[in-house]
């Protein structure tokens, strides 16, 4: 006991001295739950999301951000493909500068079918610390975070994707296997937080 | 003539200092070496960045004969790149811009610039007189908040 003393405390100081950015919930740590009201009105909870589906993709998007909008048609289409095979698909605007009203123009504008919400004050983008927009979360049907990063890495040229790192995770969770790269990055814009 | 003198100038201004990869960017880094370097990630489409970067102009011009460096990085796809040089047009920033090479995974760029960088724009690094990191910015800073973490590097009390 003697010894273990120290240890908590280097254990402690290390933490400490941890740059505090990026604090997202760890792969394999349970995903926080969360309950929003969707764009169209209807109730969404995380929790209940697990149970019915094969994995849940939690996108943060932005309506006026370059790079996320550099993505609407291939959300929209990978959404569209998985959904059919058990996957849901949910939005999130976490952005104070964008309203309710401008999110719903702008997935009709898009063709999004996905369930969109607005997440005021940012609280869920606090829960899993998403800094910026397109950022992706997939949770697996046991609550646990299986894949945290981009939609691919090519946000310039969507033909010419060599790392399409999403539907290489949804591909492997509908495998049954593990996510061989559950951590990517990419540039992207910041949330605008309140 | 006075006004090709002018233009010409102009342009000058708009210029990029050329484009960097990660090794690159450390050796630009390196050259500073005795002095704070604060490198600043930023984007055309970035508005919080748009918004910081008249503060680290300013920055720059009242550290820069106290040891202080500052370097920006564009973000921008090569072809946004008249709207980049536009940009520094607006701007007349006194520091050298670089843009990020284009091809290459953008991860491994991130990763070599600091492991917990999400890829969020504006980011900037602050490094020591002695080129190692001291301090991480990430979103959107003051003048204030520039000026905090540049004096913390520079062991100095705020004026």
């Amino acid at each position: 006991m003697k010894l273990a003393r120290p240890l908590v405390v280097l254990f402690l100081l290390a933490a400490l001295a941890a740059p505090s950015l990026a604090d997202s919930p760890a792969i394999g740590a349970a995903a926080p739950n969360f309950q929003l009201t969707t764009i169209d009105g209807k109730p969404f909870s995380l929790a209940d999301a697990e149970k019915s589906n094969k994995a849940v993709v939690l996108m943060f998007i932005a309506t006026k951000c370059p790079v996320s909008n550099a993505y609407n048609d291939r959300m929209r289409d990978i959404a569209n493909e998985y959904a059919k095979k058990g996957i849901l698909f949910v939005g999130i605007n976490s952005n104070k500068t964008e309203s309710e009203s401008e999110v719903k123009d702008h997935a009709r504008e898009h063709g999004f079918a996905f369930t969109l919400v607005k997440d005021p004050g940012n609280k869920v983008a606090d829960l899993y610390d998403a800094q910026h927009t397109p950022e992706i979360f997939i949770v697996a049907p046991d609550g646990k975070l299986v894949y945290h990063g981009r939609i691919d890495e090519n946000q310039e040229q969507p033909t010419k994707v060599a790392s399409p790192d999403l539907k290489n995770a949804l591909n492997q969770i509908l495998a049954g296997q593990p996510v061989a790269k559950a951590e990517t990055k990419a540039f992207g814009c910041s949330i605008k937080r309140v | 003539m006075l006004l090709t003198s002018a233009a010409a100038l102009g342009a000058e201004a708009t210029k990029l200092a050329g484009d960097v990869d990660a090794k690159g960017l450390a050796d630009a880094v390196a050259k500073n070496k005795g002095k704070v370097v604060v490198v600043n990630f930023w984007a055309t489409w970035c508005v919080p960045c748009r918004e910081e970067f008249p503060d680290l102009v300013r920055l720059e011009k009242a550290y820069r004969d106290r040891s202080v460096a500052v370097l920006g990085v564009s973000i921008d796809f090569q072809k946004d790149l008249p709207k980049v040089e536009k940009f520094l047009a607006d701007h007349h920033p006194d520091f050298p811009n670089y843009i990020k090479r284009s091809g290459g995974d953008d991860q491994d760029f991130i990763d070599a610039v600091d492991p917990k960088w999400g890829g969020e724009l504006p980011f900037t690094v602050v490094y020591g007189k002695d080129g190692r990191k001291a301090k991480v910015l990430s979103g959107k800073q003051t003048y204030a908040d520039f000026e905090k973490a540049v004096a913390a590097a520079l062991k100095e009390k705020l004026p």
